[in-house]
């Protein structure tokens, strides 16, 4: 970690890295809080 | 009550330019360039310009999770966003949060030491000012999700 966090090109690189990993989680997350039906409907959405 | 909800977030927005601007500042243009400054000229970063940059750094990152946590506690979703019930705003007001646990309780306290603004040990100086480097850049890390994560709020990426 101390490698990344000396170089500032990656130090950038990481923090872009992290931003995806959390959009993806934070996705997951609200799949997790649907119940059954608004996930159908969030499917169907979707898949128009 | 729009008025005060405005001026919150107002003032949070305008806190947190400071504080990432100054963030910004120092890892992209005054640490890099340390190696290219003359050693006659170096106290003038070290005894004038950092200490300076340091007092609006740390105020900036404390007004702006005052704020934050202001604003977000009269919108109603302060403990949503907290336990992540609201993920998009949450990740965002974490991040926000061990950013300025860094700046108060890590960074501050070992620049203290590296600028000699307090007694210590100078062959503890050299130390002291790459723990500062190192939570600094952590910050510079995290400013990247953090400022993703509050954007998506008014946003949504996906």
């Amino acid at each position: 970690m101390g490698k990344i966090l000396e170089s500032l090109p990656l130090t950038i690189v990481a923090g872009v890295v992290l931003t995806v990993i959390m959009i993806f989680v934070t996705d997951a997350i609200y799949d997790s809080q649907m119940s059954a039906p608004e996930a159908a409907i969030s499917d169907v959405m979707n898949n128009m | 009550m729009d008025t005060e909800l405005f001026l919150i977030r107002y003032l949070h927005v305008l806190s947190g330019i400071m504080w990432i601007g100054i963030l910004w500042y120092f890892n992209f243009v005054q640490i890099p360039s340390m190696p290219k400054i003359p050693d006659e000229q170096k106290p003038a970063i070290g005894k004038v310009i950092a200490p300076e940059a340091l007092f609006w750094f740390r105020w900036g990152a404390f007004f702006t999770v005052f704020f934050g946590l202001a604003l977000a506690w009269r919108n109603g979703y302060l403990v949503e966003a907290l336990t992540l019930e609201q993920p998009n705003i949450g990740f965002g007001m974490w991040l926000g949060l061990i950013m300025a646990f860094n700046v108060w309780f890590i960074i501050w306290p070992a620049q203290k030491i590296a600028l000699g603004i307090v007694e210590a040990d100078a062959a503890l100086k050299p130390a002291m000012a790459r723990r500062a480097m190192l939570f600094s850049r952590t910050n510079t890390m995290l400013s990247i999700p953090m400022l993703a994560s509050m954007i998506s709020v008014q946003n949504p990426i996906m």
